[in-house]
């Protein structure tokens, strides 16, 4: 039993720490909550060993732990963050361009409400299908549809619009 | 995918490989794993620890009442010394290194004797066999036993920390209850009574003085404590500054004083070349020790490769190197003491 938590650890704890990274967008936070947990499922894996998935019940360990996280972050500076990447204009091929863009973006990920900003992570980071996130956000299909919904218009830019009035 | 897709795709990926190194998490999850783990290895090692800081440091608190002599002058450095627990055999029974920093900082850090470490010259071998083969080899060759090994000791700790040992001092673990009776008995301050039929103890609530047996069954307990290891590992600070501020009240009674050294002469080997009053002038009576085990792998039974049969621990050298660097790394001037038993000194 000890061993094979040993090898789940082994297997499973880098990507657990990265999806637990893009989760928190905070890598001390991310390492704190997969500490924890995996203390905890070390505790109990006798039955969490047992299960078809345990990978998947631990990273819903890791996400819940996430979501009822007290101590909320500073919020981004959110305006920034539109502004910089309206003003980049359309996508272009210049990677150092692609490149603050896509800082840009993650700054404005970071301040997506949590469910949303989890269900962002399942879907583009983890590849998980509506069934999957739902399993793990604890909620309906239809739930995770509209979290992803929002979140996909919180992220959009529209690049029409003046910066000024973003500003 | 849309473009807005992609680029988040791209965004998440990239806070994703901003993680923190798997293989530091590793170590530390396997530390703090063992340290809740009601090891009889750990119980060993942190009483130990108590022991032979208790016995190092008495001596220097007590010299304190004479005046400085012309060599006392604090290292700036501060020093690494090598702490050795003995048994009856003897054999080291717990291995650990001390830090003390040019502040009065003191940071511990246990090495289970059973560690499977590349030994200098010998190959794979526990940790604690450094000493041993070194002590018979002495012995046989009518050399010193003790000094032999503790130095061979002290060369296969640095070559599995990294962290280079100034000065080696070892005590008999059953020096420890003579020790306390010594000093006339060791206050403590129990916030409970604390009975527990397994490890002997048996004290009221309020103010206790131990001596000899009371002490080792106190600082034993484990069962009944509500946090187990990490309580009782309070109660050995906690100890551990009774027994230095006991000391340092002995530096005015110079029968009593006569009779701590008389025990420390007997029971405390350091190297020859090491006079232990050089870091007098650094260590702070009622400082707090801050303590901490290698992280460990799980036990594998062995018995081929030229090893003894039974259990070993394995480590991973680099991650041992980094928890032993950065363990024993001297804290910033400013920092504040680590935790202790609480403003009362008293103890769960």
């Amino acid at each position: 039993m000890r061993d094979d938590f040993d090898r789940f650890v082994t297997d499973r704890l880098d990507r657990l720490l990265r999806y637990a990274t893009a989760l928190t967008c905070d890598k001390h936070l991310a390492q704190d909550i997969v500490q924890e947990v995996l203390l905890r499922a070390s505790r109990r894996w006798d039955r969490i060993g047992a299960m078809d998935a345990p990978h998947l019940y631990v990273k819903r360990m890791v996400t819940n732990d996430y979501l009822s996280w007290r101590r909320r972050r500073a919020a981004k500076e959110v305006s920034t963050s539109h502004a910089a990447l309206a003003e980049l204009g359309p996508t272009t091929a210049d990677p150092a361009v692609r490149h603050a863009e896509r800082d840009a973006m993650r700054a404005l990920i970071a301040t997506l409400p949590r469910k949303q900003r989890a269900a962002i992570v399942l879907r583009y980071y983890e590849d998980s299908t509506d069934a999957e996130i739902a399993a793990v956000l604890g909620c309906t299909e239809g739930t995770v549809r509209s979290h992803v919904s929002r979140a996909l218009r919180a992220l959009r830019v529209n690049r029409t619009t003046p910066t000024e009035v973003l500003r | 995918m849309t473009d807005q897709e992609a680029l988040i795709r791209e965004a998440v990926t990239a806070e994703a490989d901003e993680a923190v190194d798997h293989r530091a998490v590793l170590a530390a999850l396997r530390t703090r794993r063992a340290r809740r783990r009601p090891l009889a290895l750990l119980a060993v090692g942190a009483l130990t620890a108590v022991a032979a800081v208790v016995a190092v440091a008495v001596p220097l608190v007590v010299d304190r009442g004479s005046p400085p002599a012309a060599t006392e002058v604090p290292p700036p450095t501060g020093r690494t010394v090598l702490l050795v627990g003995l048994d009856d055999v003897p054999r080291p029974d717990a291995v650990v290194v001390a830090r003390i920093s040019p502040d009065g900082a003191v940071s511990t850090l246990s090495l289970p004797r059973d560690t499977l470490v590349d030994l200098p010259d010998v190959g794979p071998g526990r940790l604690g066999d450094a000493y041993a083969r070194a002590y018979q080899a002495a012995g046989t060759a009518g050399q010193d036993a003790h000094l032999a090994g503790a130095e061979a000791l002290a060369r296969a700790v640095s070559h599995l920390t990294g962290v280079r040992v100034d000065h080696h001092a070892a005590v008999r673990m059953s020096a420890f209850a003579e020790l306390s009776d010594a000093l006339g008995g060791v206050e403590v301050c129990l916030r409970a009574p604390a009975v527990d039929p397994a490890s002997g103890v048996d004290l009221p609530a309020g103010r206790n003085t131990l001596r000899g047996a009371d002490a080792l069954a106190f600082l034993r307990q484990r069962r009944g404590l509500p946090k187990g290891d990490v309580d009782r590992a309070v109660r050995h600070q906690a100890f551990l500054t009774g027994a230095l501020s006991r000391a340092a009240e002995l530096a005015a009674d110079p029968a009593a004083l006569a009779g701590v050294a008389a025990v420390v002469r007997r029971t405390v080997l350091t190297d020859p070349g090491w006079d232990p009053m050089e870091v007098a002038g650094l260590l702070r009576p009622a400082g707090a020790v801050r303590g901490a085990v290698i992280p460990v792998l799980d036990p594998t039974e062995v018995g081929q490769d030229g090893l003894d049969p039974g259990l070993v621990r394995p480590v991973s050298p680099e991650a041992v190197r980094a928890f032993a660097t950065s363990h024993l790394a001297d804290p910033a001037p400013d920092s504040p003491p680590p935790p202790t038993a609480g403003p009362d000194n008293c103890v769960g």
